[in-house]
């Protein structure tokens, strides 16, 4: 009998010593492997899941929480976000959706706050969805937050107003939207800046030898075109045939890599890409080194940074929202608390963004507002300063 | 009598679309079957099937217009477009889905009239090119009005349907909204055909100078074919409207268009149960690669993202290529010649 008290005793020891089995959690991703940017998803999915993969390894491992990252292909489609959606929400219960454009955001930022998820985006916003109370967020400000820093730093290198011309398509609400933003910007510090015209062309034109003519008839300083790749690579050619050399000013969707794959890079010479996560080629980057020892596949680029400051917030998020609620209660309600109640700095991030804090009077991050850039600088790709730009206040426009 | 036994004693029986009393059955149990649907399957096939109901809707809508009258037509997808905007804002404006969808509906209708005004003079390629243009107008029209009016840039928030107040934005509620719609068109895109409308459309796209000879009002059938075809538009636009629950032009383009009129082609454009076959067929093929894919990827395969995205649009379009290859007249020929050669086993066809 004692021998046999023992010997359960023993049993119900080992059984109780063993590991804890961790609480486990999805956090659903969009991808598009099959729409307009699917030859980048490989890179950003990449990015997303190295990042995953190390904070499970390092961190939910002590918490007890373990991620599983799901990837669906949207198409970059509404439709299949609107149709596959549901089906999300009800088997895979996620706690955090990481989306990927506007597809998720006009489709999904309506049903959000019915269905307590809360839903981070890589890609920047746009001053058309600035609303109150959303449950849809971006790790980055407007495009036009990001022109703004980087116009805000050429500007005070130039000392005097910066003459800013736009080329752009009305066949896009965001990059109408761009456009708008900037001019906001212009209105709000006229002895700093001024828009000296905006023409309008083709999303993919042939050429934009006459717009190009028309906007540097007023002297510009530098170009905006913040709309598709074409754009820029016609922009460029443009001012070749023109014997002109303006800077042109970019964003990450139709940047310096993307117009590199179309043009050599010395037709860039002097072209900026604004954005406001860490430029992939910054010295010392720790988002970097962890992509580099988790990494599956992909390679370290524009997308992959974008995708990993996108995985790196929601993954601290999480670790705010373990705090409070605990590890077995977590849920998008918790997520959401989280992340409006709780700033994240730059070192928790892991470089890979500016220290961020959100409120719920936008979708974008609030406060002091930074942004950087990257300039094609002898033939190469480098980061301007591994400094953040300050932001100027910007008014809803 | 036909060779199976099958005999009618009066014309009204044998001009019936279910002949025999089995496939009157066959009809039930499909219905029956359909309506069971959303106890057994999970939100995403409800949400396939929803999409598959509203593409079916604008297909037959083509049919109408380009399988029954030859008109060519496309611009379909502005078409949905006008209904799904015209449905967001009446929506918005608190009236209920049932004063929406069939409002969406003619608004579509007498838009769809301008564009058919080129109709009298044009045909083919030229009458192509002046759809081309209501599908290149749509987008810029929107965005040109003023904001308040249809969203411009943004686009527009739809209210969730209800009915007697219980919402209807679920799953399965979205799901029998578009069975109940899909199930009206199938059943006018049946019928049409044998009707004296249905016949003058026949008339116009086999001769329409002879057809003009007969009598028949050429012009008013050839603008008629338009607004019926944009009915069955501004209904799958409303429906499509409600799923979404958000309206912007970059939903309605001209991928799309072309798109309706694939599935139309591989259906099989000058039956009724074309767009049925091409449309359950395309999707099928389709979302069943796709999920195939995302199952893949999910499961931490080897293969990247993007050579596994990549091979299921080939395979889909190897797939299309090889039904119109082998029946290029459409998978509905193709199930005619089998439904015959079944009826007579074992006598040959000829």
């Amino acid at each position: 009998m004692r021998l046999r008290m023992l010997i359960a005793a023993g049993a119900a020891a080992l059984c109780l010593s063993g590991p804890v089995s961790a609480e486990t959690y999805t956090v659903s991703a969009s991808a598009d492997y099959s729409g307009p940017f699917a030859d980048v998803m490989p890179n950003a999915m990449a990015g997303l899941q190295a990042v995953v993969d190390y904070w499970n390894a390092e961190v939910g491992k002590d918490l007890g929480v373990d991620v599983n990252l799901k990837i669906y292909d949207m198409r970059y489609d509404s439709s299949v976000v609107a149709k596959t959606w549901p089906a999300i929400l009800s088997s895979d219960e996620p706690i955090i959706h990481l989306g990927f454009g506007s597809p998720d955001l006009v489709t999904l930022m309506g049903r959000l706050p019915n269905d307590k998820v809360p839903m981070l985006l890589g890609t920047a916003m746009v001053g058309l969805v600035w609303k109150e109370n959303g449950w849809h967020f971006s790790i980055r400000p407007t495009y036009s937050h990001e022109f703004a820093g980087l116009f805000t730093h050429m500007q005070q290198d130039k000392g005097a107003a910066l003459k800013i011309a736009a080329i752009s398509t009305q066949n896009q609400a965001g990059f109408v939207d761009q456009v708008n933003g900037v001019k906001k910007l212009a209105e709000q510090h006229p002895d700093r800046f001024s828009v000296t015209s905006v023409q309008w062309s083709e999303t993919s034109p042939v050429s934009l030898t006459a717009q190009v003519r028309a906007a540097l008839a007023d002297s510009p300083d530098v170009m905006l075109v913040g709309g598709t790749t074409a754009q820029v690579i016609a922009a460029s050619k443009a001012m070749e045939e023109l014997g002109q050399r303006v800077p042109i000013v970019a964003s990450t969707h139709n940047g310096l890599y993307e117009v590199a794959k179309g043009i050599p890079l010395a037709q860039l010479e002097g072209s900026y890409s604004a954005f406001s996560f860490a430029a992939p080629g910054k010295k010392n980057l720790p988002i970097r080194d962890v992509f580099e020892k988790y990494k599956k596949d992909g390679s370290w680029g524009l997308i992959t940074a974008q995708a990993a400051a996108q995985a790196i917030l929601a993954l601290r998020v999480l670790e705010n929202a373990v705090a409070t609620v605990g590890a077995d209660k977590v849920d998008g309600q918790a997520m959401y608390d989280a992340l409006m109640a709780h700033e994240y700095t730059e070192e928790q991030l892991l470089g890979a963004l500016p220290t961020l804090d959100y409120d719920t009077t936008a979708p974008f991050p609030v406060g002091d507002i930074q942004a950087t850039a990257e300039v094609v600088r002898g033939g190469e790709i480098v980061p301007v300063q591994d400094d953040w730009f300050p932001v100027p206040m910007l008014e809803k426009w | 009598m036909r060779p199976t036994g099958i005999w009618f004693d009066s014309y009204a029986r044998e001009a019936r679309v279910l002949e025999t009393h089995r496939s009157r059955i066959w009809l039930l149990l499909l219905l029956a079957f359909l309506l069971c649907v959303p106890s057994f399957a999970g939100a995403w096939f409800l949400g396939e099937m929803t999409h598959l109901f509203i593409t079916l809707i604008a297909v037959y809508g083509l049919f109408v217009t380009v399988g029954m009258a030859g008109q060519i037509n496309i611009a379909q997808s502005a078409f949905v477009g006008v209904g799904a905007f015209t449905a967001a804002k009446l929506s918005g404006m608190g009236l209920p889905f049932w004063l929406v969808v069939p409002s969406a509906a003619l608004v579509t209708g007498l838009v769809s009239v301008v564009f058919a005004l080129p109709a009298a003079r044009v045909r083919g390629f030229y009458l192509a090119l002046t759809t081309l243009a209501a599908q290149v107008m749509f987008p810029i029209v929107i965005l040109a009005l003023p904001m308040s009016w249809l969203g411009g840039l943004v686009g527009m928030p739809v209210t969730p349907p209800s009915l007697f107040g219980l919402s209807l934005s679920t799953p399965a509620g979205f799901y029998y909204l578009g069975l109940g719609f899909v199930v009206i068109a199938v059943w006018a895109a049946f019928n049409l055909p044998r009707s004296r409308f249905g016949r003058a459309l026949r008339a116009v796209h086999d001769n329409d100078t002879a057809a003009g000879v007969l009598g028949i009002p050429v012009t008013r059938i050839k603008i008629e074919s338009f607004f019926a075809g944009a009915l069955f538009a501004g209904v799958a636009g409303a429906i499509l409207a409600y799923f979404l629950q958000f309206v912007t032009v970059s939903s309605f383009t001209l991928f799309t268009s072309v798109w309706y009129l694939g599935m139309l082609i591989v259906g099989g454009i000058h039956s009724p149960l074309g767009p049925i076959l091409g449309v359950v067929f395309v999707t099928l093929i389709q979302e069943g690669l796709h999920s195939a894919a995302n199952a893949l990827l999910q499961s931490g395969a080897a293969i990247g993202g993007g050579a596994v995205f990549a091979l299921s649009s080939v395979a889909l379009a190897v797939c299309i290529l090889v039904a119109l290859i082998f029946e290029p007249r459409g998978l509905a020929h193709l199930w005619h010649t089998a439904r015959t050669g079944f009826r007579l086993w074992p006598f040959p066809r000829t």
